[in-house]
């Protein structure tokens, strides 16, 4: 590994993972879209998401394996695979979701940032603007390095997840219970929160990141074994995080209905932290959002930039890679400028996760499909247990997303399921 | 930065920069009969005559590449746009559709021929071979017999399907210096033959590919890089033999510059990056490793084999060599020095164990020292034995019987001495400039500066045991300057 003065910028995938793969793993879990969800949840229906989350886990557990194993067999980013393994229209329709998604986050996370600010008694019209144009010239100057670390610090404010949790004296029994029988609620309020689950736990953005960082770091087909490991425990890692959270909001506050403030979400860490709760969830999260704000538009340029074909600009100037750096300078403006439009940030950072719910099972299609294919992986390709459990969570997450757009679209019509 | 190098005959020249802005009309007296492609039209000639004059020169000009470039999209065939046609018999049945399109590259031809196509009949994928072709246009493959031996597709040795493996996939363009992704590939009746002629980096052209199918047909020739400036990469799998494609392919690469090479190794994928790697000699591609990104270079390293990996590091300057191995991890590291000849490794392995920051962390140990007791003559004579003298020497170490170092002697000097000076007549009065081998870097670039040399001497003990050149201070100077890299993007 080389020191972090060698680094290079255009590279971040593997710079972020310098910072340790267990930290990167539970930040994951953590950054604002997942925070807000998971707290939400646990606020709304208790202990009882807590199964969903196992499943969930199950799934993304398969679907990292399948994006490392892409990666670390054929030294290709997700985004160039697609290019070169399906039509241009199909690849279109890939890299339309990949962004829809990854706008999402954006959004996520330019809200994520103005709610810790109006916590401390700023205004979001005042904070959000000037922390857009903040991070879009750190990240042009050059500087943001300094300032990531910064926010990397910031956001382990949330490793006080579990501590928390301990100190709000959850009811065990119902825990073991809610993590081991299965259960779902037939409502819309569950569907919406199992999409929301689903879209900040599979998010299509962690898997570019993975696919990523894995070629970036020189994983070939002999290190796989390796990488398996640290793919499979990151990602139940990132989840136990995720459980954490759900368990400390539930002991707290579960029951009492959807979260609509972050000062509401602070308080779960209220048993740990008392009158400092609000201040250390406000920070945690404008930790977490400013690291993400500036590294999600970055990558999804960049995987655009090679489904285009024009990876080499990555590293030209401004006028030479005009795909690049607009693509990066207008995912800040479009998410900085939802984030101003009046309405409840809590609430939009937690409908932006149900959109990336939506998204997840397009991107996991591509993923399936590549996975499967013999023609790409030889005798890497998906044996009969991961097709199995891929096609299973391709399944579940497009039945879960299905529903949910199909109740909501008739649902404009006058009809409710 | 859009190129229009259609430098071949058959396709007209064109460039963006002389291309007058729209809205002027078809107005130009002359109408050339644009029938061939032939002859691009050259820039307007020198200022002769009124502004007006220029204008209509001009115009016409642009009329005639209009008409050139209407008549070279009516030659040249897209294959985005002819992938999922009717393939056609004599008679005008249509016996299927057309999957794919196979050319063969492997035997040193500028323009790549078709050598078959794979035409998708009912639930079976047969192979046409290209003598059955009549005629290939836009939107169907007309054949020239009704009855046709269809055999199954079996890809041949230095085949490739051009739909499935070229189209969509990273190439080298060898002029541009840049990685590009092809947008389209166009074939052309040329040469005795239906050959690969270009491939179209545009954005244009993926539109067209997403728009409806009759959208495809049209070939947009705006941004097509000849195919005799592409490198391309074979497409069969590992078992091949690289031998065979360096032979045939290297000349192209040849016109770059190492630190041009270095550029494209950065760019290209894995796959790709390591098929470029095979068709260079360890020398040319240690040229171009020692100009790569560190970073980029330690990636590069730790996914080639130990092997293939230890025989770069050899044949690296000794000092780049040592920069490279301190950014492996320890395992990986030991792994490419296990597989590294004895001699060369131990010499690497006592280099690594000066601290990076140090004179003998950054010098070169690929040094000339000669005795004091040699002469001029017998010098050289020994220098031009010698297998491989660094480029970049400037000086020789001169040692006396005990291997103390006495003078450091420009090779100037040795240039202008008769044959038979002895080498201790060049020696001067002064003190040789040198550095010990734990010199920080502000004073290896204060004796620099002192010695007004190219490089300088370091010494443990009085004996010489590397050189520093000018460039590693500068080298070493900047440190920031990987990581202040994104400014750039703002110049």
């Amino acid at each position: 590994m080389t020191g972090v003065a060698t680094r290079r910028f255009r590279r971040f995938w593997p710079y972020l993972a310098a910072a340790g793969p267990g930290l990167i793993a539970a930040n994951a879990g953590n950054d604002a879209g997942g925070v807000a969800t998971y707290a939400s949840a646990g606020a709304e229906f208790g202990y009882r998401p807590l199964f969903f989350m196992v499943v969930i886990t199950v799934g993304y557990v398969c679907v990292q394996e399948m994006v490392a194993r892409l990666a670390a067999h054929t030294g290709k980013g997700l985004a160039a695979l697609i290019r070169e393994q399906f039509t241009l229209r199909l690849t279109a329709f890939a890299v339309l979701a990949f962004a829809v998604a990854n706008v999402g986050l954006v959004v996520t996370e330019f809200a994520g940032i103005g709610a810790a600010f109006e916590l401390f008694g700023v205004s979001r019209y005042l904070s959000v603007p000037l922390a857009a144009v903040a991070i879009w010239m750190l990240v042009m100057l050059g500087s943001y390095r300094y300032a990531e670390r910064v926010f990397l610090v910031l956001s382990l404010v949330f490793i006080t997840y579990p501590i928390a949790m301990f100190f709000g004296h959850p009811d065990w029994a119902q825990v073991a219970s809610n993590l081991v029988i299965p259960h779902f609620l037939h409502s819309k309020a569950f569907i919406l929160v199992g999409v929301g689950l689903i879209g900040t736990t599979i998010t299509p953005y962690i898997q570019l990141y993975t696919a990523g960082a894995v070629v970036d770091r020189g994983i070939g087909p002999d290190e796989y074994q390796y990488e398996r490991i640290d793919a499979v425990s990151g990602a139940i890692l990132s989840d136990l995080v995720s459980i954490f959270i759900i368990i400390a909001t539930a002991a707290v506050l579960g029951g009492t209905g959807a979260l609509t403030s972050a000062a509401q979400a602070a308080k779960a860490l209220e048993p740990l932290a008392g009158r400092f709760a609000e201040a250390l969830f406000g920070i945690g999260l404008l930790g977490a959002s400013a690291l993400a704000a500036a590294v999600v538009p970055l990558s999804t340029s960049y995987a655009m930039a090679e489904a285009v074909g024009v990876e080499r600009s990555v590293s030209k100037s401004f006028r030479q890679a005009p795909l690049f750096l607009g693509l990066f300078t207008a995912q800040i403006v479009v998410g900085a400028g939802l984030v101003l439009l009046p309405g409840n940030l809590f609430s939009l950072i937690i409908n932006a996760q149900v959109l990336e719910g939506v998204v997840t099972p397009i991107t996991l299609v591509f993923i399936l499909i590549l996975a499967n294919r013999r023609s790409l992986l030889g005798s890497a390709a998906n044996g009969r247990l991961a097709r199995t459990v891929g096609l299973a969570t391709v399944i579940l997450v497009g039945s879960f997303a299905t529903f949910l757009v199909v109740s909501t679209v008739l649902g404009w019509i006058g009809v409710s399921l | 930065m859009p190129r229009f190098s259609l430098h071949r005959p058959y396709l007209p020249t064109r460039r963006r920069d002389d291309t007058p802005e729209a809205g002027s009309g078809p107005g130009a007296p002359g109408g050339t009969g644009g029938t061939g492609a032939p002859g691009g039209p050259g820039a307007p000639g020198g200022s002769t005559g009124s502004g007006r004059a220029i204008v209509r020169r001009r115009l016409a000009n642009r009329e005639q590449r209009l008409l050139a470039t209407r008549a070279v999209r009516d030659t040249i065939v897209s294959l985005a746009g002819l992938v999922g046609r009717p393939v056609r018999n004599q008679g005008g049945a249509e016996i299927g559709r057309l999957d794919d399109v196979v050319c063969r590259w492997s035997d040193g031809q500028t323009y790549p021929p078709v050598t078959g196509l794979v035409v998708r009949i009912g639930r079976r994928e047969a192979f046409v071979d290209a003598s059955a072709i009549d005629r290939i246009e836009h939107s169907q493959v007309l054949l020239r017999s009704s009855r046709l031996d269809l055999r199954d597709f079996e890809p041949r040795e230095g085949e490739v399907t051009l739909a499935h493996q070229v189209l969509d996939h990273q190439l080298v363009d060898v002029d541009g210096v840049q990685v590009i992704r092809a947008a389209d590939l166009y074939l052309a009746p040329v040469l005795g033959g239906i050959r690969l002629v270009g491939v179209d980096v545009s954005a244009q052209s993926l539109l067209r590919r997403l728009g409806p199918a009759r959208w495809r047909l049209r070939p947009t020739p705006e941004r097509v890089i000849d195919w005799g400036s592409i490198q391309p990469f074979d497409e069969t799998g590992p078992g091949h033999e690289p031998e065979m494609r360096f032979r045939t392919t290297n000349a192209r690469l040849e016109r770059l510059r190492p630190g041009e090479l270095a550029d494209l190794l950065e760019d290209l994928m894995r796959p790709e990056r390591q098929k470029l790697l095979d068709s260079l000699t360890p020398d040319e591609a240690a040229d171009a490793l020692e100009e790569m990104d560190p970073e980029e270079l330690a990636s590069l390293l730790r996914e080639a084999e130990p092997g293939q990996a230890a025989v770069l590091l050899a044949a690296m300057e000794p000092d780049e060599a040592v920069d490279a191995l301190r950014d492996l991890g320890a395992d990986d590291r030991s792994d490419v020095l296990g597989a590294m000849d004895r001699v060369k490794a131990t010499e690497l392995v006592r280099l690594l164990g000066y601290p990076e920051d140090q004179a003998g962390g950054f010098m070169t140990t690929a040094f000339v020292t000669a005795s004091v007791f040699e002469t001029v003559g017998g010098l050289t004579q020994r220098l031009r034995l010698e297998e491989d003298v660094p480029d970049e020497l400037d000086a020789i170490a001169l040692v006396d019987g005990e291997g103390q170092l006495v003078w450091d002697l420009p090779l100037l000097r040795l240039l202008v001495s008769a044959p038979d000076t002895r080498l201790d007549e060049l020696v001067e009065a002064e003190e040789p400039v040198t550095v010990g081998s734990g010199a920080e870097v502000a004073e290896v670039a204060d004796r620099l500066i002192e010695a007004r040399r190219l490089s300088v001497l370091v010494v443990e003990d009085g004996r010489p045991v590397g050189r520093i050149l000018a460039d590693d201070v500068l080298d070493a100077l900047t440190p920031a300057r990987g990581r202040l890299h994104f400014p750039r993007l703002l110049q």
